[in-house]
């Protein structure tokens, strides 16, 4: 057998194949209208504005409370309750200079004025 | 290319493309419909593009055995998916090469070449294209397409000579 009658085989047998794709194949136009290019973008968009709400809903949730008008006076001086045990009789003492008469000291009083007995 | 005349063009070949999706996916038509259906998508929104380094039919023909090859991988993926696995449900599709249509002894005896082998062969004694534009469609160089093609006619004839054709 040559080799153009193989290839003639061969033709035939590919056409045999393919015999019933004809029956199979939907429109053209069916599968075009079908492809639409937007959709994939809608997808993306509709994506991106569930993001958004989702965002703004945990915003709206966890968002601190605003400031009252004026303040409350609170005193933010803190005392720990045994304190008062560091307030020693010693330390006490020490905060302040003892009040010294300085005529009682020898060295440093004044010479009384002449004429006085 | 303008979208209108890109329209026109794809319109003149989706028989034919049909037809080779068709082969890409071993003759199971809801697959061929799906994979032209990406094609279409995926040109429309410019991931795939003709730049004009080959023929039209010859580009549009390689996006069509890509986008099935990613299919093919996408489905073995999901057939071994670990949940499958573990619930037993490993049903590999039935195999439409076997069906009783007209032609079905050809599309057996194809179903027994390697896939490289099938593709030269259908592309050059259906679609009539030459073994160079089959080796741009299937991305491999010319000497790799001849060689598949010598091979596949060889094995093809041998299987025809065996077959109880119709």
């Amino acid at each position: 057998m040559s080799s153009g009658d193989d290839e003639a085989r061969l033709r035939a047998a590919m056409s045999e194949a393919h015999r019933q794709d004809a029956e199979h194949t939907s429109s053209f136009d069916a599968m075009w209208r079908r492809t639409d290019p937007r959709r994939p973008t809608w997808r993306w968009a509709g994506l991106a504005a569930g993001l958004a709400a989702a965002a703004v809903g945990i915003w709206l949730v966890s968002r601190p409370e605003p400031p009252p008008a004026s303040w409350p006076a609170i005193d933010t001086r803190w005392a720990g309750p045994t304190d008062f045990l560091l307030q020693t009789p010693d330390l006490i003492t020490l905060r302040s200079l003892p009040p010294l008469d300085p005529t009682a000291d020898p060295w440093t009083a004044r010479p009384a004025p002449r004429g006085t007995p | 290319m303008a979208p209108a005349e890109l329209e026109q063009q794809i319109a003149a070949l989706h028989p034919a493309s049909f037809a080779w999706a068709l082969a890409c996916t071993r003759w199971n038509a809801a697959e061929a419909e799906e994979v032209l259906q990406s094609v279409y998508l995926s040109i429309l929104e410019g991931r795939a593009r003709f730049d004009g380094r080959s023929t039209f039919k010859t580009w549009l023909f390689a996006v069509v055995r890509n986008m099935a090859a990613r299919a093919q991988r996408r489905r073995w993926l999901e057939a071994r998916a670990p949940w499958r696995l573990l619930l037993g449900r490993h049903a590999e599709p039935v195999d439409p090469l076997t069906s009783r249509e007209t032609g079905a002894g050809v599309r057996r005896a194809l179903g027994m070449l390697p896939p490289r082998q099938r593709e030269v062969l259908d592309l050059v004694f259906f679609h009539e294209m030459t073994v160079e534009q089959a080796s741009e469609v299937m991305e491999v160089s010319i000497g790799t397409a001849r060689t598949h093609y010598h091979r596949g006619k060889l094995r093809l004839l041998e299987l025809l000579g065996s077959e109880d054709l119709p």
